[in-house]
């Protein structure tokens, strides 16, 4: 993760690989944002696996929920084509883009 | 909020639109328009909560509209025809079946034995008995876990995977997949992607997302399986996909079927209604999916596909998973208006942001006319433009919340049925201007006042039929109510036929309640208006129907609270006329800015008829009377602003200031005069009871653009009073020749 100040939101910046392993990883990473604004920056995934993206959308949807902004990055087509193939491209459009 | 709930609150909320729908297309047929529109309208509505209540597995709702559709269906077919005692029991089975939509997002039960013998009723129009009710609808089911289609048999209503037969359909080949991996499959390094790709390989493939499990990050388990999958692949090689499980077949669930091409989701199923006919169908399933994180897309498509599809599904919710299918069939699609839902928050934040935006225009507009630049200077123009602009955008942004009263008065028809039936009276409701646009926000609060007025017109305006027989009317009482904007206001009158409001009554009430004393010497109007005071009930005993004694004081508290009034006409013999009036805003207004007393003070421009300096030739004065102006041969009475709030000792004389000839809502007019007229601007208004307390004659304030605070004037409030009273005053006038 490296985050930053960009615009008062940090970036959280997805590892390249978001397979089973990074999954507790990510958690945690989005975990030490809580409450703060976030900007994802998905523009080096090259793979995208089911559990990173249970993570994604939960973190989505709590930010949602404490009303704090969640938008989206840059996003690499390793990424969009892993939402893809999980049936998750609408999160492309769900979350709001930067 | 949990992703189900909230689309639960948004099927309620449809589900509200396709009761008031449903009535007012039962109502339109017992009219005598039965045009097949009409009927299919009704139809629908009954269909598409059915639809989505089954997605919820609301098995009582289902069941009931199901059979209530079935009526509807056979008269859509010719087959039973809309008589007026039909359209009675099917009147009586749209209030069950509200009562059951709002039982099942209330909690709370109905009554059963209503339930059934709607039910009943509705069967005996068909021959349908309950029993012959499928409960296929009720096994639907918005998560996609199994899949259990036989096309061998008869069209079954539902799939669990919310999948069903079209009649009549060819069959093809596509096979449905519902894949829920478990912990394990993770555990094992398996990847549901793999699999998924794998699948999409075989055929092109539909994948729908469920994350309808999926918790909050503080309770998500990093390893766990929330996801679940379902996918339609066209393939016939079962055997294949089999194959691409073959190696986590004990660590999820998997279940394959065999579905015809076109099968639809459950919502989208329609039977013989035209292409048009669906476009305001629930599509629950569609819903679930896109507020659960789901949606349908083509894997094979990998690119562009996805792009358009949740573009259709965020403009056209109910529509798109079926739009598509049905365009590639070569029929003609009807084009919906594409509508959003938006939070009223943020509408409410958007007009409050706008407000500031106009105040900060308008202390701009000030500065800049301050600092001395010419009138034809740049900044000055541009300035003008800005005011423009502002306006229109405060005008838009305004339209957004306002809407036709229809969605209280659509409620009203039920109240009636059903304190008609409870007081045995005969009643007709005839609602007029119920397209009559208001404020969202004002809106809200009506329907409270006006449930309580129209119960109050049944039970104590309207005689008994016996009685009406007895003095001449019909023994069927009429209940008018109707909406319409007056001086920039919106004004509701409820009106009955009934016998008039008992002034010996309400009187002998008053002084035995102690309301008033004995020896009052009160007008009619007065009288009747001792009604309004608290804990007055004329009711001998306390009924359900006038609401256990609550009275009208609280009709009139609430009103009032909205910056309206309520007041009453009422004949003997001949019926009462309640009339609310209400600002058709809480936002803003367009007013008069004037000089009172050395304070500046704003009035609803919507009131000001005329201003004008009068001459002294024009002023008359009677003992015992305030001044009176002569106005196109009328006079009316001139009540000094700044003396009856009490920021001057005494008054002016009427040469000196300016007055402003006002109407109030009841349509008297009096000529409020002030020191001098400031100008004329838009203005947003503050609650001055939210940020400081209630003060009479004052209805609200605002900043102006200097950065002071103006109160701005309840012209009714100040008009209201004895001495007030124009046809007082006139008749007083003409009589002394």
């Amino acid at each position: 993760m490296q985050a930053a100040t960009e615009s008062q939101a940090e970036t959280l910046k997805l590892r390249s690989v978001l397979d089973l392993t990074a999954a507790a990883p990510l958690k945690a990473e989005f975990g030490a944002l809580r409450g703060r604004p976030v900007r994802v920056d998905a523009s080096d995934v090259d793979r995208l696996g089911a559990l990173c993206l249970q993570v994604l959308m939960s973190a989505h949807s709590t930010w949602t929920s404490d009303g704090v902004p969640f938008s989206l990055g840059g996003t690499s087509p390793g990424f969009e084509e892993g939402l893809d193939t999980l049936g998750a491209s609408f999160l492309l459009f769900s979350i709001p883009r930067e | 909020m949990d992703p189900l709930a909230s689309i639960k609150i948004t099927f309620f909320q449809e589900c509200e639109e396709q009761l008031a729908e449903l009535e007012t297309g039962l109502l339109t047929m017992k009219d005598g328009e039965t045009d097949p529109e009409t009927v299919n309208a009704v139809f629908r509505a009954v269909h598409s909560i059915k639809g989505g209540a089954g997605a919820f597995s609301l098995t009582e709702l289902v069941r009931f509209a199901h059979v209530f559709e079935t009526v509807l269906d056979e008269m859509r077919a010719g087959r039973l025809a809309p008589d007026g005692r039909i359209l009675d029991v099917m009147l009586r089975a749209a209030d069950v079946l509200a009562d059951l939509v709002r039982a099942a997002r209330d909690g709370g039960t109905v009554d059963e034995d209503r339930c059934q013998a709607l039910i009943a009723e509705l069967g005996a129009l068909t021959g349908v008995q309950e029993a012959a009710v499928d409960d296929g609808f009720l096994d639907l089911d918005f998560a996609p876990i199994t899949v259990s289609v036989d096309v061998g048999e008869e069209p079954e209503p539902a799939a669990a995977a919310g999948l069903e037969m079209a009649e009549g359909a060819p069959a093809a080949e596509k096979l449905v997949v519902a894949f829920r991996p478990r912990a394990a499959l993770y555990a094992k390094a398996n990847e549901p992607a793999v699999l998924l790709r794998e699948l999409a390989s075989l055929g092109r493939a539909e994948i729908t997302l469920d994350a309808s499990s999926l918790p909050q990050l503080d309770e998500l388990e990093p390893e766990a399986a929330y996801l679940h999958w379902v996918a339609t692949v066209e393939t016939d090689d079962e055997a294949a996909i089999r194959e691409v499980f073959d190696f986590v077949e004990g660590d999820c669930e998997l279940s394959i079927a065999r579905v015809p091409d076109d099968c639809e989701p459950v919502a989208a199923r329609q039977p013989p209604v035209d292409e048009a006919e669906t476009a305001g169908e629930l599509d629950i399933k569609a819903l679930i999916a896109r507020a659960t994180g789901g949606a349908t897309q083509t894997a094979a498509a990998a690119q562009a596909a996805p792009a358009a599809q949740v573009i259709s599904l965020r403009d056209h919710p109910a529509r798109a998973p079926d739009m598509s299918a049905r365009k590639e069939d070569g029929h003609a699609v009807a084009a919906a208006s594409p509508t959003i839902r938006v939070d009223l928050e943020r509408v409410d934040r958007l007009i409050d942001l706008v407000g500031e935006l106009v105040i900060n225009q308008a202390m701009l507009a000030q500065r800049v006319l301050e600092s001395g630049l010419a009138r034809s200077s740049g900044i000055a123009v541009g300035l003008d433009d800005l005011e423009l602009l502002t306006r229109e955008i405060q005008d838009s942004v305004m339209a957004i919340r306002a809407q036709p009263v229809k969605s209280v008065f659509q409620r009203m028809p039920r109240l009636v049925r059903e304190v008609a039936h409870a007081t045995g009276k005969q009643v007709r409701l005839v609602v007029e201007g119920e397209g009559t646009e208001v404020d969202k926000t004002v809106i809200e609060r009506l329907t409270d006042p006006i449930t309580h007025m129209i119960r109050n017109a049944i039970d104590h305006g309207l005689e008994p039929p016996e009685r009406r027989i007895e003095v001449g009317k019909p023994a069927e009482g009429v209940v008018r109510l109707s909406a319409l904007h007056r001086s920039g206001r919106i004004v509701i009158e409820v009106a009955d036929d009934g016998g008039g409001i008992n002034r010996t009554r309400v009187r002998q009430i008053a002084v035995d309640k102690g309301l008033i004393s004995p020896d009052a010497n009160l007008s009619d109007e007065e009288t009747d208006n001792l009604i309004f005071m608290p804990g007055f009930s004329t009711a001998e005993t306390i009924s359900d129907i006038s609401g256990r004694g609550v009275g009208m004081d609280v009709v009139r508290r609430s009103i009032q609270a909205l910056g309206g009034r309520i007041s009453i006409a009422s004949r003997p013999g001949q019926g009462s006329t309640f009339t609310l009036s209400l600002p058709l805003t809480l936002a803003v207004l367009d007013g008069m800015v004037v000089s009172v007393g050395g304070q500046t003070f704003v009035l609803p421009i919507t009131t000001v008829m005329e201003t004008l300096q009068p001459k002294p030739t024009e002023v008359r004065r009677l003992e015992g009377s305030v001044p009176l102006l002569l106005v196109r041969d009328r006079y009316v009475p001139i009540l000094d602003v700044g003396h009856r709030l009490g920021y001057r000792a005494g008054p002016i004389e009427p040469t000196e200031g300016v007055v402003l000839l006002v109407e109030g809502e009841d349509g008297r007019s009096a000529a409020l005069l002030v020191e001098s007229i400031l100008g004329q601007r838009q203005v947003v208004i503050k609650s001055l009871e939210a940020n400081y307390q209630r003060v009479p004659g004052i209805a609200a304030a605002t900043i102006l653009g200097d950065g002071r605070v103006a109160l701005i004037l309840d012209v009714d409030a100040v008009i209201s009073g004895p001495t007030s009273e124009p046809a007082l005053a006139e008749t007083r006038l003409l009589a002394a020749g």
